[in-house]
């Protein structure tokens, strides 16, 4: 009997959180009936501020075949430093990268990173275990739809797959018992794609029209995760938590004896502009302790040119209708938009507080591999940092002394803000 | 950018340079239920995002009802509380620790300096430099230790006899945990053109260090470095007035433009030749208005 092939599935989480898509990954492959026992699976979910030579220890440790790695900008240093290690100790591990960090630059981070043998562009399900079945056959990575891989010395892409039509052959990580809820740390997700086309953002662009888990499944996970001993709170990844009227009262209804219970939403997206008295009622039925949202910025130009609308009487009043219901509202703001100069961004700092709105985030931009602003950077005047996490440099706006400026008084407002009783 | 009302102790007390203004007047505290009666009404005429009051005036430690006025604030609805202070009496017997969890998560702690050759020599106290520093040490490590969010503020009085300190306050400032740095331009005599890279230096100082750095009582024409550093950029044109305004021809401009004038004219300053562009658009200005 042949031994089956050790897939190690890696992450650098946040700290306090775990991977969502390392539990979709491991579920769709787990379900897949070509690997059924050829394919062991390990996860490793572990936190962005671990040690690299610590994470490629424990990586070792399971002497894997193939190491899959999860990658968005603000760990991919990290992973990257990690697959180098593992590459040098274990060269016959097959290391398979994937996310919104890799899936838009998958020939350059073949080229730079010679350990990396493939990338997985797109929604990841799907393909990976596409790419193990390939592996475990001792085929070729680089013919599978989806993936980026090495043929000899080149970076071959075979073409695009689609999208899955149907979320719900997507296994729940959460009621396979794959991932078991961890209070605060714990994310549902009820769709894949964004209403908005933001130009920052990759959520919109990456994963095309919105498409949906049924109503059961979503209802299942939500007693999955409120119900779990233990479970104060927890999230949505949703990019939209309020995407209609109709969805809103679903959501609300099915969370809402929970919330009785005292389970608590913390920072779930919202279109603010689209909240009134009867969506916040709504809110805070569901348990909904906060919720996060823009502006981003309330520069005309910038708004203008991150695609991005912004009705600032909806906003203020959206703002306080959560906040009369004691909801607390995160407000983000990006310094650095194109468009956008130093007053831009300081005139946003001023309506974000004068709403008085529980918290307030700010944050430098990321040109993000695969976004609108990435690809129209040189056109915008963009300058960014091409290493990960992509940070704005300069713009034509604003210069790169005036933006460490502004990145340094806003945390200072930050801090002066959230100091509170 | 946090507006707070400020309700004074009393009188007398101010940490401020001896050589400037002499020997500090003696203390006179008023008594608590005045101030309690003096902290509701702050509170309830405060706006948002708030309400946020101050305690300044002589060194609130030094007030004997101190715990009533915080129990004051809290029961007024305050959601932030500022001390303004020495920060000596802040490393002693858990005192620091006792504000935080009091309600006191903002304190400004007034320097002359950031070392004992000018702080103490200009306070006239030996000691009182490295009493303040370690005193704000304790309150950001006590923040720490019950995972409170604060917010600790320098105020620099600056003046002539200080102007050269001002970076290695600033990098003071930062090293004990403040968060910002807020310089405030008091001395009609002091020579704005000698003090300028003086200013400018601790404006950078600052950046490095992630601590912000603010400027008051700085004249538009004398933005130094960057006109983010101007209070006026995001606060009251009131505070953008210094001692060397009194006699610029362009002062009711300054105090009187349209509220998002400043943008530009702040903008037209960040120019090579920003005195001169500000002169020429005040003109044309004028002569429209005309």
């Amino acid at each position: 009997v042949k031994a089956p092939m050790k897939v190690a599935l890696l992450a650098l989480n946040s700290p306090g959180y775990q991977s969502l898509a390392l539990g979709y990954l491991r579920a769709y492959a787990q379900a897949d009936r070509r690997l059924a026992g050829r394919v062991a699976f390990q996860t490793l979910d572990l936190t962005v501020e671990a040690d690299p030579w610590w994470v490629a220890w424990r990586v070792l440790g399971l002497e894997p075949d193939v190491l899959g790695v999860s990658v968005t900008c603000w760990n991919a240093r990290a992973v990257y430093e990690v697959c180098r290690i593992v590459g040098q100790v274990r060269p016959e591990c097959a290391i398979v990268l994937g996310g919104p960090e890799v899936g838009a630059i998958a020939e350059d981070v073949l080229r730079a990173n010679a350990a990396v043998h493939a990338v997985v562009r797109g929604e990841g399900e799907a393909t990976f275990a596409d790419v193990l079945d390939t592996i475990a056959r001792g085929g070729k990575a680089w013919r599978v739809e989806g993936v980026t891989a090495r043929r000899g010395d080149d970076a071959v892409s075979a073409p695009d797959r689609a999208l899955i039509a149907d979320l719900d052959t997507v296994p729940s990580p959460y009621l396979t018992g794959l991932l078991a809820p961890v209070d605060g740390g714990s994310y549902l997700e009820t769709y894949r794609g964004c209403p908005h086309r933001c130009a920052y953002c990759f959520e919109g662009k990456g994963y095309g029209r919105l498409r949906h888990f049924s109503e059961a499944r979503v209802a299942a996970e939500i007693d999955a995760v409120a119900g779990a001993p233990g479970v104060r709170s927890f999230s949505f990844i949703d990019p939209v938590f309020n995407l209609t009227p109709e969805r809103l009262r679903t959501l609300s209804g099915l969370l809402a004896p929970h919330a009785a219970r005292g389970v608590r939403l913390h920072t779930i997206e919202v279109d603010i502009e689209r909240i009134d008295a009867e969506a916040a009622v709504l809110l805070a039925a569901a348990g909904v302790g906060s919720v996060e949202t823009g502006p981003q910025t309330v520069g005309h130009a910038a708004l203008e040119k991150s695609r991005r609308g912004f009705d600032r009487e909806r906003f203020e009043n959206g703002v306080r209708a959560l906040r009369a219901l004691g909801i607390s509202v995160e407000c983000d703001l990006i310094v650095g938009l194109p468009g956008d100069d130093i007053f831009d961004f300081l005139a946003g700092l001023r309506f974000v507080l004068s709403l008085d709105p529980g918290a307030l985030q700010s944050s430098t931009l990321h040109v993000l591999p695969g976004t609108d602003l990435w690809e129209r950077a040189a056109e915008l005047g963009l300058s960014f940092d091409s290493e990960p996490p992509h940070e704005i440099v300069a713009t034509p706006d604003i210069a790169f002394r005036e933006m460490r400026r502004a990145e340094v008084f806003a945390d200072s407002v930050q801090r002066a803000y959230r100091a509170r009783v | 950018v946090l507006d707070f009302a400020e309700v004074s102790l009393g009188t007398g007390g101010d940490v401020r340079c001896g050589r400037c203004h002499g020997a500090a007047d003696a203390v006179t505290f008023l008594d608590a239920a005045t101030l309690a009666e003096r902290i509701a009404e702050a509170a309830a005429g405060a706006g948002a995002p708030g309400p946020n009051v101050a305690l300044t005036g002589p060194e609130p430690f030094d007030h004997p009802e101190l715990p009533l006025l915080v129990a004051a604030a809290a029961r007024a609805g305050v959601a932030r509380l500022r001390i303004d202070t020495d920060a000596a009496a802040l490393s002693n017997h858990g005192n620091a620790a006792g504000s935080i969890a009091a309600g006191v998560r903002h304190v400004r702690v007034t320097l002359l300096g950031g070392s004992s050759g000018t702080h103490d020599a200009l306070r006239g106290t030996p000691g009182a430099c490295h009493a303040a520093l370690a005193g704000l040490r304790a309150y950001t490590r006590a923040a720490a230790e019950q995972d409170a969010a604060v917010c600790a503020t320098v105020l620099v009085p600056v003046c002539r006899h200080n102007i050269r300190d001002l970076p290695a306050a600033v990098a003071a400032a930062g090293e004990a945990g403040a968060c910002s740095v807020l310089l405030r331009v008091e001395d009609g005599g002091a020579d704005f053109d000698a003090a300028l890279p003086w200013m400018t230096a601790a404006c950078d100082t600052g950046v490095v260090n992630g601590v912000w750095v603010e400027l008051e009582g700085v004249p538009y024409c004398m933005a130094p470095g960057a006109p983010i550093h101007l209070a006026d950029t995001h606060r009251s044109r009131a505070g953008m007035h210094g001692p060397r305004c009194a006699g610029c021809p362009l002062v009711s401009f300054c105090a009187g433009g349209p509220a998002d004038a400043s943008a530009d004219v702040l903008a037209s300053l960040s120019a090579p030749d920003g005195a001169a562009a500000l002169v020429g658009r005040v003109s044309l200005v004028r002569g429209a208005g005309a």
